[in-house]
């Protein structure tokens, strides 16, 4: 085959797309939520001039609206003390300037801009442009993005989609009649003369629009950022999908194509290059400014000097103080609470505990962690979810296999669960159960088939559904199975072959050698050294019924998928006595009495479930007894905690996960705000309200830094998209957030709708973070609260560009002290660090870190 | 310069980037003709923005990669083009040389 040499302009252009493409955040598929940092494109820049951006791009909201800072101040979430530093800091001229001359009396700059801030008009309102003509033909784009991609439920796939999106919609597009109505007799007509591939209609569009070379980055991203849902979605299959991925690819290119296809046929044109915002007026502001001095003095205002003032504080200063301030306030709380005196009495192991429990970092494990803790001899530690075995995980019956790891990992081995016992009756009721699955799925997709399938299987659904209306809990459970049927749904024993020389396939399981690896790494980054009788991994996942979100509540160090495969493949390893030989000529000596179990902990029932008990050596069994029993108060205990936060029935709080009509089945990772780095000496008997991520690390036992920069270059980067995607869905839930989940509507096996059709609804529901009008997350940027000396920390930030940008740029905060005897630092943006004070010299320790909600 | 008996000469295009833009540079060598390409993750040294750190533990993207395609020369100086122009929004360099292969039809 003779390939002709491509020209120059097609690669430069598609350069231009690439580029344009990488301000969008990927978008990951449902079935694996990923939490990303909506602005994740623009990290390059520091915060605030990502935030500039994101406002014109997008046309998004970046902080809290004025007024629900100032409701926080009034509740006294934010105090003066907090609000006078963040003006200091942000504005350190004001420290300088000369007192406002009003009469017989002056008034500090400081007084001015504080009354700004507080009382000042709102300047900040959003303003969402109308172009209805452009807002129809993203309708139309929408929708031939949402039949392109729809390989779930389907029954006719769309002719053409191998050929990818901009070609099988041109070879269609004629007959949409929506598109007709917009474009025109003429439009319409010129469908079938547009170029055959998506570059040279890209080419073509950006031409005749006379767009020069300079500005087609800036045009393209116009065109993708009409979308920014599938352009998520088309980023991801472009930069993060996994290259055995089966079904049709969105591509970027393609979607701007369209795009700019349905711009070239439509008769009036969208704004390809953005233009500057006029310069903001602050005469209200100043106004507003005269008349309160004016009241609170006997003589005239000097005008002026007010209007110089505020001119020098513009919208985005004043978002970005009351930010600061909020985030001084959490700061202030948590370190005096750390450094206050403990709070519940746990108590601490003896010489050698009982047991010891691995949980995932995750928010949600510091209550259980907290709880348990004060039921028994326990120590527990925090370690990212996936125990630090990054592999693909194929289940028993599966032919496709899943990564289970941070998604900035790409898995190299694939571990498979295999049956011990006769699966066979299991299986093919899994494999029957799925046939049935589909024919169900495929007959309510179809034309007239639903008719026929109400007839049919209307006899069974209806009553299930009854059941599942009005007595969830009840449904969910296999105790109201009959036995002969639980003969064929009960799962076998299985077990993960971690061993590749007994998988007898290629690229499964792990070389000793990695095994060894792995399991040094688990135990050196978390600083274990001495070892229980009984050591437990417990993985994390939720149990919900027909919520799209779902995956969103599983365990995000897993991919978006539930923990406790994860713990049983690290347990697998750790319990190895060949690896175990190789831990100890590493140094590393295991107890041959020690026993690594596997367990799973249900976020949402707070039930915790251990695995493979079978295989539990006869000594150890008294203690998975033991420890099972705490587990279940310790569940209890925290399913009150959180109940206290939800709505309803608290004593049904651990029922939530079954009711298909619960929008809210817990809360998630919401108030998450910081990430602590340390022993958990730091942070035992202190409650943190379930506002921080848990990651054990002794620097002691890690003289070379390796554990700390892999904790702060992996665990900590993750972190911060979680908490990025809670603070952007909190703080503008229609651009950056799902919007309101009562009005969702799955499409294309990907996302969700909001409504009928539209843009992909990236983000969280507005049900995961707020109830009613309150908030349930308070958005703030990540707090990083490290433990280690600090040239340790300091050379992992300089060496690692990405993390010095989240540092640096104020994406994340970073205070730090060496031991716990040492005083707290703050890493500085511009480098270097500064001795943390409270804002408020007399803190009170009790104060609450999380705001209160109202539970009617 | 050294003439080799029964070699193809080629354009050897290596680049080094972020781990993140991998893909992007990927697609660049594809859609230019390109009939494949060797990437080298985590490769660490010192350069224009200071030190960078080689193989992570647990993230890929983090680190720099470098990316080496070999193509027939006529196809070379539109990839050059498109990789420059990707470079300019980004950090990353490109070295171009010439080199010789013994089977040029696994080249395009």
């Amino acid at each position: 085959m003779t390939v002709s040499s491509p020209p120059i302009d097609r690669s430069v252009l598609v350069a231009d797309v690439a580029r344009a493409g990488a301000f969008v955040a990927p978008y990951w598929p449902l079935t694996s939520f990923v939490a990303v940092n909506p602005l994740g494109g623009l990290v390059e820049h520091s915060f605030s001039e990502a935030a500039a951006l994101a406002a014109r791009w997008f046309g998004a909201r970046t902080h809290l609206a004025l007024e629900d800072y100032r409701r926080e101040y009034d509740r006294g979430t934010i105090g003066r003390a907090e609000l006078d530093r963040a003006i200091s800091r942000h504005l350190p001229w004001v420290a300088d300037a000369l007192a406002i001359d009003v009469g017989r009396v002056s008034v500090d700059v400081i007084d001015l801009v504080r009354w700004d801030l507080l009382h000042g008009p709102v300047t900040d309102a959003k303003v969402t442009p109308d172009a209805p003509l452009a807002d129809a033909l993203d309708a139309v784009l929408t929708t031939w993005c949402a039949t392109f991609v729809d390989d779930a439920h389907v029954p006719w796939a769309m002719p053409g989609r191998s050929l990818g999106l901009y070609r099988s919609w041109r070879a269609l597009a004629a007959g949409d009649r929506r598109l007709a109505a917009l474009v025109g007799a003429d439009g319409r007509g010129r469908i079938a003369t547009l170029p055959d591939d998506p570059v040279e209609m890209l080419d073509l569009a950006l031409r005749s629009r006379r767009v020069s070379e300079a500005d087609r980055v800036a045009a393209i991203r116009t065109l993708l950022l009409r979308t920014p849902g599938w352009a998520g979605f088309a980023r991801w299959c472009d930069d993060w999908a996994p290259a055995d991925r089966e079904g049709v690819r969105l591509r970027m290119v393609d979607l701007a194509a369209v795009r700019a296809a349905l711009d070239h046929l439509a008769p009036a044109h969208l704004e390809l290059v953005p233009v500057d915002a006029p310069a903001e007026s602050i005469t209200a502001r100043v106004d507003a400014a005269v008349a309160a001095f004016a009241l609170a003095t006997p003589s005239g205002v000097d005008r002026g000097a007010i209007e110089a003032v505020l001119g020098n504080v513009t919208s985005a200063d004043r978002s970005a103080i009351w930010l600061s301030a909020h985030e001084w306030a959490l700061r202030d709380r948590l370190l005096t609470r750390l450094d206050g005196p403990a709070g519940a009495g746990h108590a601490s192991p003896q010489a050698r505990a009982d047991a010891q429990l691995v949980f995932c970092i995750d928010v949600r494990s510091e209550g259980f962690r907290r709880h348990l803790e004060g039921l028994g001899n326990y120590e527990t530690f925090g370690f990212a979810g996936f125990f630090g075995v990054p592999v693909r995980w194929r289940q028993l019956g599966s032919e496709t296999s899943q990564a289970r790891c941070p998604v900035l990992v790409s898995p190299r081995h694939e571990v498979a669960e295999v049956a011990v016992d006769d699966a066979a009756a299991y299986l093919s009721t899994c494999s029957a159960t799925a046939g049935l699955h589909d024919a169900f799925y495929a007959a309510k997709g179809g034309i007239a088939s639903p008719f026929a399938l109400a007839e049919s299987a209307g006899w069974f659904a209806g009553p299930v559904a009854a059941v599942r209306t009005l007595v969830p809990g009840r449904a969910a459970t296999s105790a109201t199975e009959p036995k002969w049927w639980r003969r064929f749904t009960s799962a076998p024993r299985t077990a993960p072959v971690v061993d590749e020389t007994a998988a007898h396939e290629r690229h499964v399981g792990l070389s000793l050698e990695e095994r060894t690896l792995f399991a040094e790494a688990i135990v050196t980054t978390i600083g274990m050294y001495e070892f229980a009788p009984l050591v437990v991994l417990c993985g994390h996942g939720s149990r919900t019924t027909n919520n799209p979100h779902a995956s969103s509540l599983d365990c995000g160090a897993c991919g978006g998928a539930p923990g406790g495969a994860s713990a049983r493949i690290a347990v697998a390893i750790l319990n190895d006595s060949e690896v175990r030989a190789g831990l100890a000529e590493r140094g590393i000596e295991i107890p041959a009495d020690t026993w690594f179990v596997a367990a799973e902990h249900d976020t949402t029932a707070d039930v915790v479930t251990i695995f493979d008990r079978e295989v539990i050596p006869t000594a150890a069994r008294a203690l998975v007894d033991a420890l099972q029993l705490d587990l279940d108060v310790a569940g209890e205990r925290n399913a009150h905690d959180r109940a206290r936060r939800l709505p309803g029935n608290p004593d049904r709080v651990r029922d939530r996960g079954h009711d298909w009509a619960q929008v809210r089945p817990e809360w998630g990772l919401a108030g998450n705000g910081a990430f602590i780095i340390g022993p958990r000496s730091i942070t035992a008997d202190h409650d943190l309200e379930g506002r921080a991520f848990l990651h054990s690390y002794v620097a002691e036992r890690d003289p070379d830094g390796v554990a700390l920069e892999t904790i702060m270059t992996a665990p900590l980067v993750v972190a911060q998209w979680i908490s990025a995607q809670y603070y952007f869905s909190t703080v503008d839930p229609e651009v950056f957030g799902a919007g309101d989940k009562m009005l969702h509507n799955p499409v294309g096996g990907v996302g969700v709708v909001v409504g009928q059709s539209g843009d992909l609804a990236v983000g969280l529901p507005m049900q995961s973070v707020m109830l009613g009008d309150q908030r349930a997350h308070d958005p703030l940027r990540l707090l990083a609260i490290v433990q280690a000396p600090l040239e340790r920390i300091e050379g992992i930030i300089l060496r690692n560009s990405g993390l010095r940008q989240l540092v640096e740029g104020e994406w994340i905060h970073v205070v730090a002290r060496e031991t716990e005897h040492d005083a707290w630092t703050l890493r500085t943006p511009s480098g270097g660090w500064e001795p943390w004070h409270p804002a408020d010299p007399d803190p009170d320790p009790a104060t609450p870190l999380l705001t209160p909600l109202e539970i009617s | 310069m050294t003439t080799w008996t029964n070699l193809t000469a080629m354009a050897k295009i290596e680049v080094v980037v972020d781990g993140d833009d991998v893909p992007a540079v990927r697609d660049l060598f594809l859609d230019a003709g390109a009939t494949g390409y060797t990437a080298v993750s985590g490769v660490s040294g010192f350069g224009h923005h200071g030190h960078h750190q080689g193989k992570l533990l647990f993230n890929d993207r983090a680190s720099l990669s470098m990316l080496i395609t070999v193509v027939p020369i006529d196809r070379a100086e539109a990839l050059i083009a498109g990789i420059r122009r990707f470079l300019d929004g980004c950090h990353g360099v490109l070295f171009v040389s010439e080199t010789h292969v013994s089977r040029p039809d696994y080249f395009g």
